[in-house]
């Protein structure tokens, strides 16, 4: 067999955003594949997100409607678990192992993109958090739960909070040394993401500062935009208007945390081990 | 002229993405420094070297580990950026013009990695989706014998099957210019004649080929051109013919030399081996043979050959004393 080159003046580049999106969503589906081909991420993806949702189901059969406070820490609960299970931790484990093992280095002497490269590893975890909140507001209809108060709001919290925790992954990356050290390293991120439910255990004066931590953002968000409830325990019943009020201060905080990530991710990101 | 730029000189002077100088050289490197580490920890693993690589060329680079020739190649790659000098591939600049250059290019690199997870099929459909002009999988999988591997995941290949793949991804994209570093390394020697088929085969369609390897017997079957590096400089450079005959010729023999009276060279003594380094064998050795007749002295043990590519990559290997691989066929040394 022959070899055929390509080898007169070429074509000039059709590097559009459309190619740009092409192989991104075609490297993302390859990277969902590998998700579900292994189990241990497997279960990571998609058994941590459903847990609370079954505890939902089950803690609201028979009691129709009869307290949103566990329904929303439950929905909350199978948000967070999926923004930090396969939206975190699996990308901070899949960028490590790759870029050990030169896998990165290899692709970024083809054609794609660092941004293409990074974004289709974060897309299968962007993918579960997204079908996450779109079953926990399925299941919400199917319980006779109330909907989302400001369903715009949420969207926007979840999509957030997906590039957040997606950079997370790639700044906790870059002090990772292993994938398995990445057990120890991604320690501070988790605590940072779940110290939103205890909240209501601390005091008074350190909850304000508490509630300015990624997961507890998220979490109040969620509890806004969703339930209309200004924290947790406290009266549902927030007008639209009201919602994006309310959720200023915690968006500010999200947003700040991912600019702070993406700033901190890309300073100290490599591709290759360190030697 | 040493330019203290990260390998991209000013923009004005680039030409621009859609209109690339279809003439001259494929890779032009003048004046490259690449260095390690700062202060006394400082490493420079390439010190100023030229470069040029003609289109529609094989150009071997030679060395010894640590020559300098994948921190060279590296640069050329857009992989890494220079600590001086100018870079051009294909009359772009490999870091500011990436996009361009990458579509243009075809890259082995001396070690990567692969998803262990996916099949060899999945890798390349993965691979030829990425990139602007795809060859078809399964002309890919029949280029590289590695159909029957098609549905083999990736951790379950040998190391050869596994760079096999590697070339494969190389050539995904119908390279103009294919830059491969140590392209044979672990392969078997059927193998390595099929890479060696192959790249030939590229450069009859017109593609260049630059190409690393410490294989002599590689440089010397493919290369229309060779440079030899050594600690970081290009010490030698031209086609094998040029580098050969510019070199001189070796006469061995055991009889200790105080007995004759021997031609003018280059002596040396190894134990009971004497060396005689001239610059033309013929007659060097008759001379040589007719005062060993004249004197009755009995030359044991007497070798005669002209200067080899192992021979001028031996003595420039000097102090490294570092051994070059050759396969299938060792060729022998008089020392």
């Amino acid at each position: 067999m022959s070899v055929t080159t390509t080898t007169t003046s070429a074509a000039p580049a059709r590097d559009g955003w459309r190619t740009s999106l092409r192989r991104t969503v075609l490297l993302g589906r390859v990277n969902w594949t590998l998700m579900v081909r292994n189990r241990t991420t497997l279960l990571y993806a998609f058994l941590m997100p459903a847990l609370p949702l079954v505890l939902l189901v089950v803690g609201t059969r028979g009691g129709q409607n009869a307290n949103i406070d566990p329904s929303a820490g439950a929905i909350a609960a199978a948000l967070l678990f999926a923004l930090v299970f396969p939206g975190y931790y699996n990308l901070l484990s899949m960028f490590v192992t790759r870029r050990d093992e030169l896998v990165l280095k290899r692709l970024r002497t083809g054609e794609v993109r660092d941004g293409e490269l990074i974004t289709s590893m974060a897309l299968p975890g962007a993918a579960v958090t997204l079908v996450v909140a779109v079953a926990s507001v399925v299941l919400a209809a199917v319980l006779g739960l109330p909907m989302p108060t400001n369903p715009l709001l949420l969207l926007l919290a979840v999509l957030l909070a997906i590039g957040t925790f997606a950079a997370f992954a790639i700044w906790t990356a870059s002090w990772t040394q292993t994938a398995e050290s990445a057990q120890l390293t991604s320690a501070p991120v988790i605590a940072l993401s779940t110290v939103g439910f205890v909240v209501p255990l601390l005091p008074s004066a350190a909850q304000p500062w508490v509630e300015l931590t990624p997961g507890a953002a998220v979490e109040l968000l969620l509890r806004i935009s969703w339930f209309g409830q200004e924290r947790a325990g406290s009266e549902p019943g927030m007008s639209f208007v009201e919602t994006w009020v309310e959720a200023a201060p915690s968006l500010g905080a999200l947003a700040v945390w991912a600019l702070l990530a993406v700033v901190v991710a890309r300073r100290s990101l490599r591709w290759e081990p360190r030697a | 002229m040493e330019q203290t730029t990260s390998g991209a000189p000013d923009a004005t002077a680039s030409p621009t993405l859609t209109s690339p100088p279809p003439q001259g050289p494929a890779v032009s490197v003048r004046g490259l420094r690449r260095r390690y580490g700062s202060g006394s920890t400082a490493f420079e693993a390439v010190r100023g070297i030229d470069l040029e690589v003609a289109r529609g060329s094989i150009h071997a680079l030679l060395g010894v580990n640590g020559a300098g020739k994948t921190s060279t190649l590296e640069v050329i790659e857009g992989l890494a950026t220079a600590t001086a000098g100018e870079v051009r591939v294909l009359g772009l600049d490999p870091v500011r013009q990436r996009r361009e250059v990458r579509r243009r290019t075809g890259v082995l690199l001396q070690r990567s990695g692969f998803v262990g997870d996916l099949t060899v099929r999945e890798t390349l459909e993965m691979w030829t989706a990425t990139v602007t002009d795809p060859r078809p999988v399964d002309e890919l999988l029949e280029l590289l014998s590695l159909t029957a591997k098609a549905d083999t995941r990736m951790r379950g290949l040998s190391g050869g099957e596994h760079r096999r793949v590697d070339l494969a991804c190389s050539l995904s994209g119908r390279p103009e210019l294919v830059m491969l570093d140590e392209p044979t390394t672990g392969l078997d020697p059927e193998s390595r004649r099929q890479v060696w088929r192959l790249v030939r085969e590229l450069r009859e369609q017109g593609a260049t080929v630059l190409v690393t390897t410490h294989y002599l017997d590689e440089a010397e079957s493919l290369a229309d051109k060779v440079s030899i590096m050594r600690a970081g400089e290009i010490a030698v450079e031209g086609t094998v013919a040029e580098i050969v005959a510019a070199a001189p010729s070796q006469i061995s023999f055991r009889t200790p030399a105080e007995q004759l009276s021997l031609p003018t060279g280059e002596v040396s003594t190894d134990g009971e081996l004497t060396v005689l380094r001239v610059d033309d064998l013929q007659p060097a050795l008759t001379e040589l043979l007719v005062t060993a007749r004249q004197g009755g002295v009995r030359l044991d043990r007497l070798s005669a050959r002209t200067a080899s590519l192992e021979s001028v990559f031996l003595d420039l290997a000097g102090d490294h004393h570092e051994k070059p691989e050759t396969h299938d066929e060792p060729q022998e040394t008089s020392r």
